[in-house]
């Protein structure tokens, strides 16, 4: 059998067109302040980047490319990039297993399970800054919390921060606990938004616990999988001011990550232009590594 | 719909990555009034400041019309101070900080012809005054440090500092000190590798070297035996086991608590450690070379004060300057550093020994932050992580020197 597609009478297409309208002029304001806070300073900091402002004279000069030119051959910058990898990848790995094992665990009907997210959730509330200040004060040498635990158990202090591989792993996983509550939010609604049937037509086709996980719920989770993945991505190849409050890129340069580097670059070696060509660099990784991500977490996309 | 989902993808990536790479252009002060912004610089609690506040009362006491507006400094003063001249939106009187001439020249009033310029301590200008004998802020007070100890230490471990002529003296004594609970050098990386370097770096320098730096070629081999010295001390363990996460205050702290042996900083970790313990027993004496030259202090421009070239108040601005340079016998006592005025008289309280020995009856040279004469300005960040990649094996003197000469060449041809 087939219908014909059902077509809006005259009215309502009127209506609907004049609601349009209305809506455009509600989001304007909210475009006018985009523009001004966001797309301005977009565009400026492009131009600065071919410029040798110093951050605060009136001179500058045009230098063309040189500013990205230096950028291949910067040892400083190819091991911020190499870092801000490890840092995106690293968080997004952590964040999704532990978030979709929460989500998984607290989708069941358990007592407390509410008082239970809302503490995984709450520290996503708590300023980066903040956190990792608190973080600080536990990795600290002395009085820290970590090498009290260390020594009341026979061993000696560490300086947690001191080894660049330590320093990195251990951001990684700062930044990854504190947010993983997001990941946690968005898979419990993607795993609400499942109907129920579908497991119970697995159930009776005799399929185990994991087969129903791997053949219904993973992929009924793929918008979830792709708004997460990316979001945290994102945050990761971002990621600031965890790094900055433990490390401030240290020691020496090993964990910088891009962003804090153009801050450094920026404000304490006064090389505007050279840190702007930096961000336009980062920009671009962003969104290369944006549109792979959502082609290929959007191909996967089923219908529930 | 899917053109607009990715552009708006694109916008949103771009602005969040990008929104901090650019500079606005808004301008003016405010209007009205005369009120003077004072951006002092000092933090809330410092001493400085509270005898700031006491002066500006007196001023606006005898100035009626005029009210200074003192303004108390941010964590991150310089950056602060850098994105206001972006902006156009100056202070009228602000802190320079060592960087007078070289950073802020351009946004200040010409001031040789203030009552006071003239009494202004020769060794400042070098680093105070351009070449055509401009000065552009009054200096309060000056940085005059060395290489700082806690003589109780020293005695407890049998070490004479008048004694430690050469850097093989220092090493016996940082040997004779080293244990458990003392650091010979107890520095903290994240704040200040980079003033250990700069102390250290002029005694490896000899005068063509500086001529060469000055010339705008970066001499390599009298840099990279200045980090060999700091390499050799990190692999004989002088350093403190918390080096990498110790702060100002851990470096304060350890001073006045005996802890650390001898420390590498400006002059206001001395008023620091006497606040943790006000009877430490602490001291500086002169940096050894390595070219023949005789031992150092090092110092320079610390508190000094100028006037915006855009401020609508000049001749007010002029008058409280003026003022504050009445009063800077109290103003330098308040930082515990000489005065950087010759009209001024030097109480330096506990400090008096050191000074008394080292300038007065050795009559040690002072020379400039080597940052602030040979280094383009902007060269500090570096010199700091060089410093930390050295200290704690990232990397090998030769390489970080090389990332020094990189820096120094872009920052160069960046100036030009």
């Amino acid at each position: 059998m087939t219908t014909a597609p059902l077509k809006p009478s005259r009215g309502l297409r009127r209506s609907a067109t004049r609601g349009g309208g209305y809506v455009n002029l509600l989001y304007l304001p909210a475009l006018v302040l985009f523009a001004v806070f966001m797309i301005y300073p977009l565009i400026s900091g492009i131009g600065l980047a071919f410029t040798n402002w110093n951050g605060y004279s009136e001179a500058r000069s045009f230098v063309g490319f040189d500013n990205f030119a230096r950028l291949f051959s910067d040892p400083v910058f190819a091991t911020a990039v190499r870092n801000t990898f490890i840092f995106g990848i690293g968080c997004t790995i952590i964040q999704q297993v532990f978030g979709l094992g929460l989500a998984i665990a607290l989708d069941k009907p358990l007592r407390g399970r509410s008082t239970v997210r809302a503490i995984v959730y709450l520290p996503v509330l708590v300023s980066p800054i903040i956190m990792g200040t608190m973080y600080y004060l536990l990795l600290q040498y002395n009085d820290g919390a970590f090498n009290d635990v260390v020594v009341a158990f026979g061993g000696e202090r560490m300086a947690w921060l001191a080894d660049s591989s330590m320093a990195i792993a251990i951001i990684v996983a700062v930044n990854s606990l504190q947010f993983m509550g997001i990941s946690m939010i968005i898979y419990l609604a993607g795993l609400q938004s499942i109907p129920e049937m579908y497991y119970d037509a697995a159930s009776l086709d005799g399929a185990t616990t994991w087969q129903q996980f791997r053949y219904v719920t993973v992929p009924l989770l793929q918008p979830a999988f792709a708004t997460s993945i990316v979001l945290n991505l994102i945050g990761g190849l971002k990621l600031f001011d965890v790094i900055k409050i433990l490390t401030n890129g240290g020691p020496g340069y090993s964990t910088q990550s891009v962003s804090t580097l153009i801050s450094t670059t920026y404000f304490d070696s006064q090389s505007a232009g050279y840190a702007s060509a930096m961000g336009v660099a980062l920009f671009a990784i962003i969104i290369v590594i944006t549109i792979i991500m959502n082609k290929v977490l959007g191909s996967r996309k089923v219908e529930a | 719909m899917k053109s607009i989902k990715a552009i708006s993808a694109v916008a949103l990536v771009a602005t969040l990555t990008l929104a901090g790479c650019s500079s606005g252009a808004n301008g003016g002060d405010a209007g009205g009034d005369v009120t003077i912004e004072f951006q002092t610089g000092f933090a809330v609690d410092d001493g400085e400041m509270t005898l700031m506040k006491e002066l500006v009362s007196e001023f606006e006491a005898s100035n009626q019309g005029v009210t200074i507006d003192l303004i108390a400094a941010g964590t991150d003063y310089e950056s602060d101070m850098k994105v206001r001249l972006a902006a156009g939106t100056a202070p009228d009187i602000w802190n320079t900080h060592g960087w007078s001439l070289l950073r802020y020249s351009e946004f200040l009033l010409p001031l040789e012809d203030q009552p006071w310029a003239d009494d202004v301590i020769d060794s400042l200008d070098e680093t105070m005054r351009n070449d055509a004998g401009e000065i552009f802020a009054l200096p309060t007070n000056i940085d005059i440090s060395g290489l700082i100890y806690n003589a109780d230490v020293l005695e407890a471990a049998g070490v004479d500092p008048y004694g430690i002529e050469s850097w093989d003296d220092f090493d016996d004594a940082a040997d004779a000190v080293n244990s458990d609970t003392v650091s010979p050098i107890y520095q903290g990386g994240k704040p200040l590798a980079g003033a250990l370097a700069d102390r250290v770096v002029s005694g490896t320098f000899d005068d063509d070297d500086l001529a060469e730096m000055l010339d705008g070629s970066f001499v390599t081999p009298a840099y990279e035996e200045m980090l060999d010295l700091v390499q050799d001390w990190g692999d004989s363990g002088y350093f403190n086991p918390d080096y990498s996460s110790a702060s100002r205050d851990d470096m304060a702290k350890a001073l006045a608590q005996g802890q650390a042996a001898f420390m590498y900083g400006p002059s206001l970790l001395f008023d620091n450690a006497w606040s943790f313990n006000p009877d430490a027993n602490l001291g500086f004496m002169p940096i050894p070379t390595t070219t023949g030259a005789p031992r150092y202090l090092v110092g320079g421009e610390r508190t000094a004060f100028g006037i915006s070239n855009k401020t609508e108040n000049p001749d007010e601005a002029k008058a409280f300057i003026a003022f504050l340079a009445e009063n800077d016998t109290a103003l330098a006592a308040a930082s515990t550093s000489p005065p950087g005025l010759t009209t001024a008289t030097m109480e330096l309280g506990k400090l008096q020994p050191s000074f008394e020995k080292w300038m007065t009856e050795e009559e040690v040279p002072v020379l400039p932050y080597f940052d602030r004469v040979y280094l383009p300005n902007g060269s500090w960040e570096s010199m700091q992580v060089t410093t930390d990649v050295v200290i704690t094996g990232q990397g090998t003197p030769a390489q970080a020197t090389e990332q020094m000469k990189s820096t120094y060449d872009s920052l160069r041809g960046q100036s030009e």
